[in-house]
This record gives C-alpha cells, sequence and structure tokens, in this order.
C-alpha cells in the first residue's frame, strides 16, 4: 500500500471514528489503544543502565503519537515539536502513575529516523525503566526495537551519512552479542526452559495445523488433530497469561554487570574474589580444585551493580562433581561481560621476552572457542571483555615484574594485564582503578547486563503472542489459513525470544508425526 | 465468453514439426529448449510468446506434454502455481480444464488462501492440447532429436560468467545449431537409471531411450557445476477391470467443476461426464511382502535421498510401520482401461508388485499392466543459479524442472515459464526479471531454490509461503498478468484487458461498499438472523458487513440493487476481498520491506572473501559459496547475521553511489511495488 493510500485509509479511520465518538463517547478512550497500526512502532531504552540519574527511552514509528497521548496523558494536543515538555508518565491500561519525567515529541521527518518519535526522559531506576518499558511494550503495534534497528531506519530514510554508517555494523554486532550474552543467561535458567518450552509446543500446533491444510484432503491425518491442538493452544495461552500476570516473575534475574574470575586451579581465583568482597565468601586452600561451583555475589564497584563470580579451576579433571563444575565455568565465562582471568605469575616463563606469547595460549584455553551456531563471537578482539590478573606478584622479583609489563605493553593483542598479590594486597590500587573503569564504561553502555530491558522485551512479545493466539480462536470455525495465521504470528514472537523458527523446521515436524503418502 | 465446449485452438498440422535435424530451414535460434516435458513446454511457448524465435527438442515429439507419473494436476499449494503459470498466459491451466475429467477445489472448508483447484486428467487429450498449443504458437519450431552436447565459448567479457553458450550438437547433427540462450528441461534424463527389483538400467523414464550423456559431461566436466543424485518413483499402472469396486470407496468430483484457467468460464468435460476416483487401504499382507523383498529392492536400499512427501510404499510402511495407508486409485482418462494407483509407487521385482497388490482387497485379483519402478537422476544443485534460473557462471544457460531438484509438473511448469522469458528477454538483450516471493507462490519457488538449495526433491506447499492471505489463488490474475504484460511480454492482449477489467471492477465495488453505511440497528432489520457483535448505534458499511461468515455479497446487493447489482459477476472475490483485506494490510509493511531488501543487488562477481568490510571468515564463506542475488536473499541465509547484512548493505549504496548511471545490464530488474488485490487502496 502506498504511504498517500495508507493516509487516507487512517484518515478514513480517524473521520469514522469521531462520528462514532459523538455517539458513544465511551468507545473513544479505547479508540488509539485499538486502532490497527500497519506500521510498526519500535521503542528501546537508549542510555546506559547502572545508576544513572535519568534514562532515555526512545520511540519511532507511526504510533509515536498514539504512545504519547496514551501515557503521558496527552489526550487533547500533542506538545510543540521538539520542546520538552514534563508530564505524569501513567500506564496506559490502569492509568497508574509510573514517573514524573520530560516527554518530547519530533513528527517526521525532523527526527533521527525520518520518522515520528518520541523521547521519555524519566528517572535512572530499574524499577521506573522496567515499569516504563513494559507498559510501552503493552501497546498495540508497538514492539521493542531489533539490534540497530533505530540507526538501520535513520539510514533508510537518508538520515545518515555513509560514514556513520559504517560505525552501524559494528554497533549492530555489538548488540546482537550483547543480547546474545544476554539470553543465554535467562536461558540457562528456569525461565529459559519455560521459553523453549512454550516455543516448542507452539511450533508443534503450528505443524499439525499446516499438515492439516497442506495434506488433509488426500492424506489420512488422524481425525482430531485440530481438536488436540485448539486444547494444547488453549492451555498454552493461558499458560502465557498467567506468567505475564505474575508479578514475581518466575525467578530473580541477575541485575547488574557480569563479571566472571576464570583461570586455571590454583591460580588465586577464590583469594581474588575474597579480597574484592573484603569477607571470605569463598573457601580458600592451597588444594586445587577446591571450589567446584560457581561462587557469586553483589558488589558495588565506583557506585555500579557488579555480580562477581568466582568459577571452578579449569584442568583435565577426574571427579564428575569436579567436572561439572568446569562445565559451569566455561558456560558462565560465555556468558560474561568481563572476565577477570586469574594467571599465577610463578607459571610466568623465565624470559620475560616470552610472556605475551605465554598468555596469550593460556587465554586460548580459558576462554570459550567462537562457535559455529555464532561465528561472529570470536572475530572480535575479545580483550575489551578481559582483564588479566598476574596472582602472587610478591614470588616474583619486582625486576622482572616491570620487564614483563613493559613486553606486554608492546603487544596490543594481549588484554590488559595487572600484578597483584591478594597476600600482601600489592598493586590492589591500580588493579582496583583499572577494574573500576572497565565497569564504568560497561554500565554506561546501554546494552550490556540490563535484564529490565530484556525483560521488557520478553513480556512485549508474550503480550504480542497471547493476542495473536486469540486470533487463531477467533477465525478457527470460519478460515482455517487465517487461524494459521494467528498462530504463525504467535511463534514469530515467541521466536524473537527463543529463536526464529522456518518453513523447514515446520515441515521437519509435518513430516515426522505424520505419515504423508501423496 | 468461450462457448460451452472448448475446441482445441488448432487442427494438428506437423508443419512446422520437424522429425529430423536435416529438415530444419535454420540453424539459428534466439533461443533452444532441450526436453518437452512441463518445464520445457512452458519455457518454449514462454520465450516464443516474449518474441524470441525459439526451438524446442524433444527425443519423441509424441510424447512432449506427456504426464510422466500421477494423470493428476493442481492440489494444494501446486494449484497456486498453476493459476499463477496461468495468469502468466502459460500452457498448464489451460491444458488441465482441456484434459480434465474430474475437477475439484480442495480444501474447500479452510478459507480461499489455501484452495487447492485440482483434477484428474485424460492423459491423451493433456498431451494433445499441449501439442496443438505449441504448433500454433508463432515462432515456435519443434525438432525432433537428442542433443549431444551444448556448445561453450568464451564468457562476454562486459557480463558476469566464465563461460557462454552459443548453441547445441545433435547427436547424428553434422551441423550445429546456434542459439543465444539454451534452457534445459532434461528432467530425470541426466545421468537417469531405472530400479526395478535388482536390475538397473540407464534411462529416465520407462518406454524411453536414455540420453543426455553429453550434456551431463559438459554441466560437470566443462562448466564445473556441482550436481546431485535424488531418487523418485511410480507406481504399476493396473488394468481398470481387474479392480474389485464393490471393495473401494467412491469419492465424486464436485458438481460444478471450476476451471485453472482465469480465460475459462467451463472445463471441456461436461460436470455430468467427469470420473470418480476410489479409495482404499492397505492391509498388514503388504507390510509383510515389503519386508521379506527387502533384500531384492536395490532402489530401496541405496541411501540417496527422495521426497519426504511421495514415498513409495516401501518407505511408508518401514517409517510408519503397523498403519493403514491410503491408496487412491485414480483414472488415467475417459476411455483408458488402466487405473494409477497413487500412493503405491515401488520398486520391488514385477512378481513381487503383484504379490503386494493381491494384500489389498480390492486388488486381490488385479492385473498389472505396467510394473512400477524407481527413478535416480543427477540435479544441478540450484544455488548455482540466479533468481531468472540462469547458471551463474555460462551466459545464457537457463534450467528449470526437475535438473533443480524439483518434483511436479507444477513446479516445473512453474520454472520453466520463468526460464522462458528470461532465455528469451536475454536473447532480445533486455535485462533478466525477478519475481518476489511476496507477490507470488513462483517467486517462493525460485527463491527457495536458488537461495536455500535443496536435500530432498521440492515441492511446492501452502506453508512455505510467509504471505500466504495475499497469494491466493483467486487473485493470482491480478498480481501478475498485467505485469507479464505491461514488463514481460508474456501475456496476450486479450488476458491483459480482462484482468484489468476485473481488477477495476473489484476496487470499484469494493469503494461502493464501503460507502453503503446504515447503523447496526437498521443493518439487523434488514437482514433478519445475522449476528452483529457492534452495539445498536454503530454505524456499519458494507465492506465490515461482509466481514460477517453468514453475509454474501448476493444478500448486500439485494438490499441495495441500485449500486451493487453491478458487481454481482464478482461476489465470491469480492466476498474473499472483504475477509482478508485486514489481514493484507498488516502484512504490507513487512511485503514493503522485503520488496525494498530485494531491489539492492548484490554484483554477482563481488569478491566477498576479500571485501573490504568486517565480516567474519564463516559470512564471507557462505556469501561466497551462495552469491545471493539481492539484500533480501542475503537475509535469508542461514548462517547471515545481522552485522553482516549491514556492512553488504553498506557496501552495496557505496558502489551504487559511484556508478551512479544507474543499475548495470545484468542486474535484476524489480518491479515498482505492484498492487496485489488486497493491498488495492479504495478510492475515496
Amino acid at each position: 500500500m502506498s504511504p498517500s493510500t495508507s493516509w487516507k485509509l487512517w484518515r478514513s479511520a480517524i473521520t469514522t471514528l469521531k462520528t462514532i465518538s459523538r455517539a458513544a463517547p465511551v468507545r473513544c478512550l479505547s479508540f488509539p489503544t485499538d486502532v490497527g497500526c500497519d506500521a510498526e512502532t519500535i521503542f528501546a531504552l537508549s542510555s546506559g543502565h547502572g545508576r544513572c540519574g535519568v534514562a532515555l527511552v526512545r520511540v519511532s514509528g507511526p504510533a509515536s503519537s498514539m504512545v504519547l497521548r496514551n501515557m503521558a496523558g496527552l489526550t487533547q494536543i500533542l506538545p510543540i515539536p521538539r520542546t520538552a515538555l514534563l508530564r505524569r508518565i501513567t500506564d496506559p491500561h490502569s492509568k497508574e502513575l509510573l514517573d514524573r519525567g520530560l516527554v518530547l515529541w519530533f513528527p517526521g521527518p525532523h527526527s533521527f529516523t525520518g520518522e515520528d518519535s518520541a523521547e521519555f526522559h524519566i528517572h535512572g531506576g530499574p524499577a521506573v525503566i522496567t515499569a516504563v518499558l513494559q507498559a510501552l511494550g503493552s501497546l498495540k503495534g508497538v514492539r521493542p526495537a531489533e539490534p540497530g534497528e533505530f540507526t538501520r531506519r535513520a539510514f533508510h530514510a537518508g538520515k545518515l551519512g555513509l560514514t556513520e554508517v559504517e560505525g552501524l555494523g559494528d554497533l549492530i554486532h555489538a548488540e546482537t552479542e550483547a543480547q546474545r550474552r544476554q539470553a543465554l543467561r535467562q536461558m540457562d535458567g528456569e525461565l529459559g526452559r519455560l521459553y523453549q518450552d512454550w516455543s516448542s509446543r507452539l511450533k508443534r500446533c503450528l505443524a499439525h495445523v499446516e499438515a492439516f491444510i497442506d495434506f488433509s484432503e488426500d492424506e489420512l491425518i488422524e481425525d482430531g488433530v485440530l481438536n488436540l491442538v485448539e486444547s494444547s493452544m488453549l492451555q498454552l495461552q493461558t499458560e502465557i497469561e498467567r506468567h505475564l500476570r505474575d508479578e514475581r516473575r518466575g525467578e530473580r534475574l541477575r541485575s547488574g554487570v557480569q563479571v566472571v574470575i576464570a583461570g586455571a586451579t590454583n591460580a588465586g581465583k577464590s583469594s581474588l574474589l575474597n579480597t574484592l568482597c573484603q569477607r571470605p565468601a569463598a573457601i580458600v586452600s592451597p588444594m586445587a580444585g577446591t571450589t567446584r561451583d560457581v561462587v557469586e555475589t553483589s558488589l558495588d564497584i565506583g557506585g555500579f551493580p557488579v555480580i562477581l563470580s568466582d568459577t571452578a579451576g579449569l584442568r583435565d579433571a577426574q571427579d564428575s562433581v569436579e567436572r561439572e563444575g568446569i562445565r559451569r565455568a566455561r558456560e558462565r565465562v560465555e556468558q560474561a561481560d568481563l572476565t577477570l582471568v586469574v594467571v599465577d605469575s610463578n607459571q610466568l616463563p623465565p624470559d620475560p621476552r616470552n610472556a605475551p606469547a605465554f598468555l596469550q595460549e593460556h587465554l586460548s584455553t580459558v576462554l570459550p572457542r567462537p562457535s559455529l551456531e555464532h561465528p561472529e563471537a570470536g572475530t572480535e578482539a575479545a580483550s575489551d571483555r578481559i582483564l588479566l590478573v598476574l596472582n602472587k606478584s610478591d614470588l616474583v622479583a619486582g625486576g622482572k615484574q616491570e620487564r614483563i609489563e613493559r613486553e606486554l605493553a608492546g603487544c596490543p593483542a594481549v588484554p590488559p594485564a595487572c600484578f597483584l598479590s591478594c597476600n600482601t594486597f600489592t598493586g590492589l590500587g591500580a588493579f582496583l582503578a583499572v577494574l573500576q573503569s572497565r565497569v564504568n564504561t560497561l554500565c554506561g553502555d546501554p546494552l550490556s547486563g540490563a535484564p529490565t530491558l530484556t525483560q521488557a522485551r520478553h513480556r512485549a512479545h508474550l503480550q504480542h503472542s497471547v493476542q495473536a493466539l486469540s486470533q487463531y480462536h477467533q477465525y478457527r470455525t470460519q478460515d482455517l489459513a487465517l487461524a494459521a495465521e494467528g498462530i504463525r504470528l504467535a511463534l514469530t514472537h515467541i521466536g524473537r525470544i527463543t529463536g526464529r523458527v522456518g518453513a523447514e523446521e515446520i515441515l521437519d515436524i509435518i513430516f515426522r508425526d505424520f505419515c504423508i503418502g501423496k | 465468453m468461450l462457448s460451452r465446449k472448448l475446441p482445441l485452438p488448432h487442427k494438428l498440422s506437423w508443419s512446422v514439426l520437424s522429425r529430423a535435424v536435416s529438415d530444419l530451414a535454420e540453424r539459428q535460434f534466439d533461443v533452444v529448449v532441450v526436453g518437452g516435458g512441463h518445464a520445457g513446454t512452458e519455457a518454449a511457448a514462454a520465450a516464443a510468446r516474449v518474441g524470441a524465435k525459439t526451438l524446442l527438442i524433444t527425443q519423441k515429439i509424441a510424447t512432449i506434454g506427456a504426464l510422466s507419473c500421477n494423470p493428476s494436476l493442481g492440489g494444494v499449494g501446486k494449484g497456486h502455481l498453476v493459476r499463477e503459470v496461468d495468469a502468466l498466459d502459460g500452457l498448464c491451466g489451460r491444458a488441465g480444464d482441456w484434459a480434465g475429467i474430474h475437477f475439484s477445489i480442495l480444501n474447500r472448508s479452510k478459507g480461499p488462501a489455501v484452495w487447492g483447484p485440482r483434477a484428474q486428467l485424460d492423459r491423451e487429450r493433456y498431451c494433445q492440447f499441449i501439442q496443438s498449443e505449441l504448433l500454433s504458437t508463432p515462432g515456435l519450431t519443434v525438432l525432433e532429436g537428442s542433443v549431444e552436447e551444448l556448445l561453450v565459448s568464451e564468457p562476454n567479457p562486459t557480463e558476469p560468467g566464465h563461460h557462454r553458450v552459443t548453441g547445441i550438437c545433435l547427436v547424428n547433427g553434422s551441423q550445429p545449431i546456434l542459439s543465444s540462450s539454451v534452457i534445459l528441461t532434461t528432467g530425470t534424463f541426466l545421468s537417469g537409471s531405472l530400479f526395478m527389483g535388482q536390475t538397473m538400467s540407464p534411462g529416465g523414464r520407462i518406454g524411453d531411450a536414455p540420453s543426455c550423456a553429453g550434456l551431463s559431461h559438459t554441466l560437470k566436466e566443462t562448466l564445473g557445476l556441482r550436481v546431485g543424485r535424488l531418487r523418485t518413483g511410480t507406481p504399476p499402472r493396473i488394468v481398470k477391470e481387474s479392480v474389485d469396486l464393490s471393495l473401494v470407496k467412491i469419492h465424486a468430483p464436485d458438481q460444478q467443476p471450476t476451471p485453472f484457467s482465469f480465460l475459462n468460464k467451463h472445463t471441456h468435460c461436461k460436470p455430468e461426464e467427469q470420473l470418480p476416483c476410489y479409495l482404499t487401504h492397505t492391509t498388514p499382507g503388504v507390510e509383510r511382502v515389503v519386508r521379506e523383498s527387502l533384500h531384492l529392492n536395490c532402489h530401496i536400499q541405496q541411501d540417496t535421498k527422495g521426497p519426504r512427501y511421495c514415498p513409495s510404499i516401501e518407505s511408508r510402511v518401514l517409517r510408519f510401520p503397523g498403519r493403514q495407508h491410503q491408496v487412491w486409485l485414480e483414472p488415467e482418462g475417459l476411455t483408458s482401461d488402466l487405473v494409477y494407483p497413487q500412493g503405491l509407487s515401488m520398486t520391488m521385482p514385477p512378481d513381487l508388485q503383484l504379490r503386494l497388490l493381491w494384500e489389498i482387497p480390492a486388488l486381490h485379483r488385479a492385473k498389472v499392466h505396467t510394473p512400477g519402478y524407481g527413478v535416480q537422476y543427477d540435479y544441478v544443485c540450484p544455488t548455482q543459479l540466479n533468481p531468472s534460473l540462469q547458471v551463474k557462471s555460462t551466459q545464457g544457460l537457463f534450467l528449470a524442472g526437475q535438473i533443480n531438484g524439483t518434483t511436479g509438473y507444477e513446479e516445473a511448469a512453474a520454472q520453466g515459464l520463468w526460464a522462458g522469458v528470461n532465455a528469451a528477454r536475454m536473447a532480445l538483450s533486455l535485462p533478466p526479471v525477478a519475481l518476489s516471493r511476496t507477490q507470488s507462490y513462483i517467486g517462493v519457488l525460485i527463491d527457495d531454490l536458488v537461495g536455500r538449495g535443496v536435500t530432498e526433491p521440492y515441492r511446492m506447499f501452502t506453508s512455505r509461503a510467509e504471505f500466504r492471505t495475499s497469494l491466493r489463488p483467486d487473485n493470482a490474475d491480478i498480481r501478475l498478468s498485467p505485469r507479464g504484460f505491461e514488463e514481460l511480454g508474456c501475456v496476450s492482449h486479450r488476458r491483459y484487458e480482462e484482468a484489468v477489467r476485473v481488477r477495476d471492477g473489484l476496487q470499484e465495488g469494493l469503494a461502493v461498499l464501503q460507502s453503503v453505511t446504515l447503523s447496526s440497528t437498521n443493518w439487523r432489520n434488514k437482514l433478519g438472523s445475522i449476528k452483529l457483535s457492534e452495539s445498536k448505534s454503530t454505524t456499519l458499511n458494507g465492506l465490515d458487513l461482509l466481514q460477517y461468515k453468514d453475509v454474501s455479497f448476493e444478500m448486500l446487493a439485494a438490499l441495495f440493487p441500485a449500486c451493487l447489482s453491478h458487481y454481482l459477476e464478482f461476489s465470491p472475490r469480492l466476498k474473499i476481498e472483504a475477509v482478508y483485506r485486514p489481514h493484507c494490510e498488516k502484512q504490507s509493511r513487512e511485503i514493503e520491506r522485503i520488496l525494498k531488501e530485494e531491489s539492492l543487488f548484490l554484483p554477482p562477481d563481488m569478491d566477498y572473501l576479500s571485501l573490504p568490510a568486517s565480516l567474519s571468515k564463516e559470512v564471507r564463506e557462505i556469501l561466497d559459496r551462495v552469491r545471493p542475488h539481492t539484500l533480501g536473499a542475503a537475509t535469508r541465509l542461514p548462517g547471515m547475521t545481522p552485522a553482516g547484512i549491514v556492512h553488504l548493505l553498506h557496501y552495496v549504496t557505496r558502489t551504487e553511489k559511484k556508478n551512479h548511471q544507474g543499475p548495470p545490464k545484468n542486474q535484476l530488474t524489480q518491479p515498482e511495488e505492484k498492487m496485489c488485490a488486497s493491498n488495492m487502496p479504495i478510492p475515496q
């Protein structure tokens, strides 16, 4: 449909609704949220998380004005373009007060994306951010932005110079990486299993409906396939709705920058943890393999929330408990925003010139290899996410330390390294300074460890899923193709959480579950 | 309108047919089509319609348009393809209407987007129609012969590719036949082997000589194309009078047959002349025979990929043991004394085939006319093709049908038509064209083939189409015919005018419907029993009303005869439009995005391995292997990352800016976004 046509339709919709509102003013209230928008409107938290005074949430797309009307109480007139306005920000459905903050209105094409846009400047606490993001996600036609989507829209609208686009790929890479790490964190928990389960049940429902559409006329598709689908879908819908209503959210999300301590056995990882949290949170002993599970503590580093995890030392363990600990350690490293790799300084080669090569070799055994599934994970220098801690520095002669530091400084491929002694605390100050600046950077980055954002995304997709499922029931008896469209849509939304589902995957299920002969 | 009886368009005159190469008046053509199956005939006809001087070479003129396997056309998904081929003025829809002897719309209860027009065919009539149609096509010559090899020369340096095809050489032909484009539609004949029991013989179809040995060599060795191997099979043909019809369930056709073609109002076969199909089932005895004969069945023991949805009875009972499997007994023709047992494709030795059949009660004294057999054949991995179906590395060489790893007449016809259009365009120095998967099933088919490749014979299903609610069999004419005439030149003026008339009529009808408004109370009073969910005082227009399940256009036209009765001709289509419009509008944004991405072309000769962009090695390798034609195709590649897409996007936009003088000639032209019926604007 051409833009002018869509505009005509939109206008005619408004005209119609005006007529209705004269007759039945009650309906008017529900109008803005119910109107179906053919263009999608997106939102995202554009500022960093962690402890910041103000957070910025951006909205872009044709429903932006509707968002302002619904959430900033601007039912009558929109604010003057590009002028900040202090408003009460409320939940569009319950009208509950979420925050007081500034709102800005950027009508297209004079906006970053070229589309109608809005900004909410709200207080920076995680509770407020979460509430606002969830409220946005609950509006029809509004969804969380995909990685790089704001920038891509801006690019398509001709708002970005080509040089600015150079950075876009890297940005999207960072975003997808950050999302992947977040997803990994949440997916290995109970919540992840729950979503995966919903996704696979929905896939099966769709496969059975598609099988019924594509094959039932010629094939022996067992009677009652659709009845089974129906009851399975109702159950699914009830479960998701119950989950969305549950304010406890199932499990506590680890909120904060994820810092993981990893390294070979007996390098002093647990000592480092205890040093950092200034209490014996982990058991330390001279025996290799003392730590067998992940020990996790919350810390405040320079005012930013940090979750610090100590992991089992990496070695070829015989003991099955220890092996499991090592598996968890590797998993945790993969999910980390920042990894502290602890090395026993005594193990460094006698010749300082060999130190960089030794450390690189050592890192490759500690860090996860880039997997096939995420081919880009390893392409970028991982050094941004790693800090080397050369522990037990009290056992190395001062002169040798200096020479090694010089060697490492001349070798950019090796991540930054700090000599430290958890025994004498020598070098602790310098190390803390480096660590704090790292955490600072990570927190300023809106992508790192922001579970509120992920959580809001999940909620929005689940809500859309449930809405789409009701389309199935609405059309079930009238038109199976339109009904199936509802399941397809629901699966697309769940797929945004658990991974995209292609037609081939559905066909695989069809051919596994049915004997299709024609 | 056409008369009740469809006459065969032309009396068979053999004057444009050449039995021998020496009869050929000329040896220089624009397009040479090799193969006279469903892909080849559509290709030759389409190329000629576009205006290319075309030669069709086939082994046996008598087998042109032969239905080698099942005597039926269409179905769910496949019927969509037939309607689209017809909308582009192809042959198979009209041939089906001429040859059909049992018409039914499958999925009638499941919504118009997935209706499957289908017909059982009379084999003889089908061939007859196709042959007479080809003969009446101006600019098309048919030659009986066997192709020895392709003539290949140095590429045209201004275009991408390592080779250029210049014509073909015939077996026993002293002089080569020259052409700008060659379309290979060799079906199962490329290194084909026939299997029955423990015997194996070279060939692509029983009763026909093996061929294409030289072609096979040229494709693999000279052109270096990657090939794979697939298998398929066909059931034994059973003598009709040996079937015990007292033990089958009769399956009647639709009382009123629906034609495939948008041009036909009636089918050739009268409603009452239609023949029934019969349904019966396998028994545990069938399973026993299969198991006992396994050691004598070499086709089934091989691990070549066969289709999952058209498996032999052997694989069906092995994969799903202990079940009853359906067997359809289908008529082979009005006067044929054979039936075709759909679902009983088998490759065991003939005596065991008979034993198996006898285990089915209705076939307990069945006589076999021709035993079933299996075929294994080479296919060219279709990711080596452009969306125009031209081989990327070889200028002028096009492939269509089973050679691309598909199965089915309809899939072959769709590719044949598209290859024919593009081969003709290449010969006439016109840029190639592509069909988007947002606009047609043909587009879905070709995009799946060239973008993802195949691992088993590819068949169309409606579940493959993301935009199923827009790509309906009912609106194929307005989706494709106007473009087919205006841009491609493969659609006749008559069809174009009809499609435009229908499109405008629908558009007007919808606008008038929207202008008719009443309060819901008023509607309720006028329509009686209809349940309206809206509150009393809501104003509803005719379009809103038509979305209700029990409201038909006829009912509304009876209420407002002055303004609506004029559109009664379109009433079923108006009803469908009214119901589907809101859904199609929801998808229009997504369609727009895909079309935008598909209009960004990636140069075919791009050096992905050394492209100055931060792409990972894996992504580079994927791109280098598949060489997607557009950014849209690249987006759909498995293993492609969002970051990779943006780098590509950036690169392409930058290069486009550099060569500002429009796209190079080798790039596909994409239409401006065409309105599909469901997205038609309503005049205010």
